[in-house]
């Protein structure tokens, strides 16, 4: 077994070394500092809300501008691919043998989304851009109201299942020779409602929806969803994501808290931290909702080597 | 010796992986049982033109709706989960809607970015009568116009069924004439009429259009690919009486303009698609 080298976690803060001590005021009162603004939040919902808009009255009004669905697109004239539906394509081509459908209009796409989510931090898509994730986001609201009140109890899976997902979508398509992920897709199904009317598919997604409340939180999007993995591998190597500041952290978790994918800040909690830099992991969306509620602004929305550059 | 924190969560995965691998199994299970019904299913789905073989279709087709969202005369619709497999697939219903070639330019074909409506016979069709025409014409003259050859040359590419006329119903078959709109009121569809008295660019609704024959021969005047496709026969019965009746030829593009414009009820026209390997 290779094991990766562990790097050792940095002295855990003395109180009087916290942000807050230093300025010699209260935690309560360097709470009271910055009141919870929800910049980012309404800015992603505004930016989300408005290409769904888009992607709507580009056809109820011929505008053009951005014409098909989130499952493949032409932004402009640019054509753009959903990268698991592109993968799925070249899978099932690679048994059949009828590779006419790859056209180069199918590689631009597929290559200027790969481009784009890398420059724009992978995940992104998921939180700026995917209507499922508008619709899951304020159920996993709900669903953490009623945890609360203790009226239903947490269920959480590994995360790990979602690489069986990933690659079993694919074998499927291979094998059945179908796009079997595309017809179950949430993403697209409310995609196209959106823009060609809903059918009776939406009640797949409502029912998603009532299981993610009630049962398990964001069961879809954390546990299945090939598409935000795909995304995930892009923000490996992506330039653009959520930097941590420890010698700003006063260490209250609060963002963790609101975080939706709070495992990618694990460096939040008291002497965990290995490093004084730390970027968030593939999983982090890019949502700022940490950004938001950070009272001592050790966490932002940064790109890499920016700082150098300027 | 204890269990670790990573000995928990390999046992988790081990658990909950093998609660995905049969969900997913199920899934698959599902979808190649609606693929075999649906083979059966789509041979009622008229598919857009340059459609390929529905084995093929079925996962090229990646259901974004750029066809739906580029017809200029809204044709094409996409499928319904009653569709099983098919959801989400583009289709044309020529009793609502035909496709009359309005476009000229085949712009559904050109705007699939997976080829599930294949361009390629067609831009090769259009290229070949290119050339021909410019071979025939060495000398540009004033009304040298390759484009229209081209586009006609590709309108004729398109094969998306073939069009079968029940000659029980058929109002030119029982010898009568037809007078008014050719159908009922309220009816939406529109079409270029291709006949040249009433040439117009644009296409205009099917009941803008009235017509007073004394024998009915919609479906031939109508048509937008002309005598190669769909002619008015003469036959002359035992009892030396004639009768007329429309015949579809090869060249019938299956566009289903003549499904729209047939004013008889139930419907004497409808396209059958063409069994390709």
């Amino acid at each position: 077994m290779i094991k990766i080298k562990k790097l050792q976690p940095l002295p855990a803060k003395r109180r009087e070394e916290m942000p807050n001590s230093k300025l010699g005021i209260t935690f309560k009162e360097w709470k009271a500092n910055k009141p919870n603004k929800n910049k980012w939040r309404n800015k992603r919902w505004g930016v989300l809300l408005f290409f769904n808009f888009l992607f709507w009255a580009s056809f109820a009004f011929h505008i053009g501008i951005l014409e098909g669905s989130l499952s493949g697109s032409r932004f402009v004239g640019i054509y753009l691919m959903d990268p698991y539906n592109a993968l799925q394509e070249l899978f099932i081509a690679s048994k059949t043998g009828y590779f006419a459908m790859l056209t180069t209009n199918f590689f631009i796409g597929f290559f200027v989304i790969l481009m784009f989510y890398f420059l724009m931090g992978g995940r992104t898509f998921c939180s700026w851009l995917c209507p499922y994730h508008f619709l899951a986001e304020n159920a996993e609201k709900l669903h953490n109201y009623l945890v609360k009140k203790k009226k239903i109890k947490e269920h959480s899976y590994n995360i790990g299942i979602r690489y069986i997902f990933w690659v079993g979508f694919l074998l499927l398509a291979f094998f059945t020779q179908t796009l079997v992920f595309e017809t179950i897709n949430p993403v697209g199904i409310i995609s196209r409602a959106i823009i060609y009317g809903p059918g009776l598919l939406m009640f797949w997604v409502v029912a998603l929806l009532l299981f993610e409340i009630v049962y398990s939180k964001r069961f879809w999007c954390r546990y299945v969803c090939p598409i935000g993995l795909t995304y995930s591998a892009l923000k490996k190597v992506s330039p653009v994501g959520v930097e941590f500041d420890l010698s700003k952290c006063g260490h209250c978790k609060d963002c963790q808290d609101v975080c939706l994918v709070p495992h990618e800040l694990w460096f939040v909690k008291r002497g965990e931290a290995t490093k004084e830099i730390h970027a968030t992991g593939a999983d982090c969306t890019n949502c700022g909702l940490c950004v938001d509620i950070c009272y001592g602004d050790a966490l932002k929305l940064k790109i890499k080597g920016f700082d150098k550059i300027m | 010796m204890g269990k670790s924190k990573s000995d928990i969560n390999r046992r988790q995965f081990l658990k909950n992986g093998a609660v995905a691998v049969v969900a997913l199994g199920a899934v698959g299970v599902g979808a190649n049982y609606l693929k075999k019904l649906n083979i059966e299913n789509a041979k009622t789905l008229l598919r857009p033109p340059g459609a390929v073989n529905e084995a093929e279709f079925i996962y090229a087709c990646i259901k974004c709706g750029l066809c739906v969202q580029i017809c200029p005369i809204d044709a094409i619709k996409l499928a319904t989960i009653s569709d099983g497999l098919s959801y989400g697939t583009p289709y044309i219903d020529p009793r609502k809607q035909a496709c009359d070639f309005s476009c000229d330019a085949m712009q559904c074909i050109e705007t699939c970015p997976t080829s599930a409506l294949n361009f390629i016979p067609f831009k090769t069709a259009g290229e070949e009568a290119y050339v021909a025409y410019n071979k025939a014409n060495p000398t540009p003259g004033p009304d040298y116009n390759p484009i229209a050859i081209q586009a006609k040359a590709m309108k004729a590419n398109t094969k998306m069924g073939l069009a079968v006329i029940n000659h029980k119903t058929c109002l030119a078959r029982n010898g009568e004439s037809f007078k008014g709109v050719p159908r009922e009121e309220g009816f939406e569809g529109i079409y270029r009429s291709p006949n040249p008295k009433r040439k117009e660019r644009k296409a205009s609704p099917v009941n803008d259009h009235a017509f007073d024959r004394e024998l009915c021969d919609l479906c031939v005047t109508e048509c937008p690919i002309g005598e190669t496709a769909i002619i008015m026969e003469e036959k002359i019965r035992n009892n030396g009486q004639s009768r007329w009746r429309p015949m579809v030829l090869e060249g019938c593009t299956g566009c289903g303009v003549c499904v729209m414009v047939c004013p008889s009820t139930p419907d004497t026209i409808i396209i059958e698609k063409l069994e390709t390997a």
